[in-house]
């Protein structure tokens, strides 16, 4: 029991590690409670997408000499709404646009990268996420930012819900579709440009599938859900940091690592949904 | 239309005058008029599309008509938050969504809700009774993943029932659902008409609209009769809607053969 508490207790000597722990497990909760909406509204290639995109906002921000996340949240928008207007009037299909501007932006971000001489290092920051580099003001911004989003979603339970389920009844009830549409995917991007630090750009939209995913396979009511994904998203991030600080490999692939193994046991063994249990 | 005019003096609650709709360049719906009155009930037919659920989603204003004018209660639809309920077909919502029973049937409660007023005792009662009238109250906390395809229609039912309406329009809620939800259904339908609720409900079998309605509206793209069954599914009338799928035999009958989506049995008989 106290080599465990020890192996436990250890990393957390360390300011770097208390923060790096709270960060992730903070991350991992936002990521998840809103990825509810993504995985159940098909989103995830739309969050991949807007997660690369937050690259040239980033290298502009670099090269500017401005705040990095102010940038981020920026480009993050603008893909927003940029595949918003390219896909709205059904001219392309929402998939094509997200395609075609995710691209481009990925390859803005790197050209603007490679300009900066130092790019290497940083690059890999973005791209993979650095959660032992977290600063106090970067927590705090963690922090603000995420519950923002999640009082945001608690105000607007219902109308995000029936927009999610049946957007035809929201759209006979007069709700502002596209507007809570909007909203929904700035919340996303905000999720993802707080969550770079942890996971980085290529990897946060495993974040916010993959607590999902598994929770739906493990409940059958909207908050439930989001309870249960929240609970795996936190623990998959914190298992995943002690991961790596053991064993040595970067953070934010054992955070993902650990939460993709959590859902193929729940794939396997979930009650009345799993693969084994219908097969027995 | 004459001898709708002697009902009432009422306003009428819903008045299409030259409606057209176009998909690009395709015209769904080509200068269709017709006006229901206060608490009728009239049901809309024709073959795949004719442009049917395209007339229901100009009613509820989810599609803009190209030109033409549509007045519920002499104002433009959207000027009501809830006297519209819409029960679209069951193949629109992802029905694997993590939600039960009762929290489909609140749905229908939004609307009156606004955005962010919490549900009273009121519309619970509402939702408790919505689902008591679909018989599926005892389904209440299910999963609706859990349920069947006359289960699913009847949720969609209750909820619109919970809403309710003054008019209550229907997509083909008897395709592909048992016999129960059936009669389930058309019950639900009589007690409506005692409450004076206005009624449109399209359906591919002719012979279920012949029984049960007293106003018939023929269309394909245009609007091709209008009236009680015998006077608006006439032989002439029907080949005009139907065009090859209609064969007349010896003996008078007409036979009507058409699939609806995936349920290839449809073949409704109309006799003349």
């Amino acid at each position: 029991m106290s080599i465990l508490w020890s192996w436990i207790i250890a990393p957390l000597e360390y300011g770097f590690m208390q923060r790096g722990v709270l960060a992730a497990a903070l991350v991992g909760i936002l990521c998840a409670i809103i990825g509810c909406y993504v995985v159940l509204r098909s989103m995830a290639f739309l969050g991949d997408a807007l997660a690369h995109a937050v690259l040239p906002g980033v290298a502009i921000a670099y090269l500017m000499g401005t705040n990095l996340t102010a940038g981020a949240l920026v480009a993050a928008v603008v893909v927003a709404l940029l595949i918003g207007v390219f896909s709205r009037q059904g001219v392309i299909k929402e998939d094509t646009a997200i395609g075609i501007v995710f691209a481009a932006a990925l390859a803005l971000g790197v050209a603007l990268i490679s300009s900066v001489r130092t790019y290497a290092v940083d690059l890999t920051h973005i791209m993979f996420g650095n959660v032992l580099g977290v600063s106090p003001a970067d927590l705090w911004l963690i922090v603000g930012i995420g519950a923002a989003v999640l009082l945001t979603l608690l105000a607007f339970y219902r109308q995000f819900l029936v927009i999610a389920f049946d957007p035809v009844l929201a759209a006979t009830q007069r709700l502002p579709v596209e507007l809570l549409r909007m909203l929904l995917l700035l919340l996303i991007a905000l999720t993802i440009v707080v969550s770079l630090q942890t996971v980085g750009v290529g990897l946060v939209a495993a974040m916010l599938v993959t607590p999902g995913a598994t929770a739906y396979l493990l409940t059958r009511r909207l908050p439930a859900m989001m309870a249960v994904a929240a609970l795996i998203g936190a623990l998959s991030s914190i298992a995943g940091l002690y991961l790596s600080y053991y064993v040595n490999i970067a953070s934010g692939a054992a955070v993902v690592l650990v939460a993709t193994a959590t859902f193929t046991v729940v794939f396997l063994v979930a009650p009345g949904r799993g693969i084994l249990w219908r097969q027995g | 239309m004459t001898h709708f005019q002697q009902i009432t003096n009422e306003p009428a609650h819903l008045e299409i005058e030259r409606l057209t709709v176009a998909y690009g360049r395709r015209r769904v719906l080509d200068t269709i008029s017709f006006r229901v009155e206060y608490g009728e009930r009239v049901v809309l037919v024709g073959p795949n599309g004719a442009g049917k659920s395209t007339l229901f989603k100009a009613l509820v204003g989810l599609v803009k008509p190209q030109s033409g004018t549509i007045r519920i209660h002499g104002l433009p639809p959207g000027a009501h938050r809830d006297c519209v309920a819409y029960v679209p077909q069951r193949e629109e919502v992802d029905w694997r969504f993590p939600v039960t029973v009762a929290d489909v049937v609140m749905m229908g409660r939004f609307g009156r809700l606004g955005w962010f007023r919490r549900p009273t005792r009121a519309d619970r009662i509402a939702v408790e009774r919505g689902m008591e009238l679909m018989g599926i109250a005892h389904l209440a906390h299910r999963p609706i993943g859990e349920l069947s395809g006359g289960q699913q229609q009847r949720v969609f039912l209750a909820r619109a029932l919970a809403q309710e309406p003054h008019i209550l329009l229907l997509d083909e809620p008897f395709t592909g659902v048992d016999a129960a939800t059936q009669e389930a259904t058309l019950s639900v339908l009589d007690a409506l008409r005692d409450q004076h609720v206005t009624i449109i409900l399209s359906t591919h079998d002719l012979g279920l609209a012949a029984a049960h309605f007293e106003r018939v509206l023929l269309i394909n793209r245009r609007l091709i009769g209008d009236g009680p069954p015998a006077r608006a599914l006439r032989r002439e009338l029907l080949t005009e809607a139907f065009g090859g799928q209609v064969l007349t035999l010896p003996d008078g009958l007409v036979l009507v053969d058409q699939c609806a989506c995936d349920h290839p049995e449809t073949e409704s008989i109309a006799i003349t």
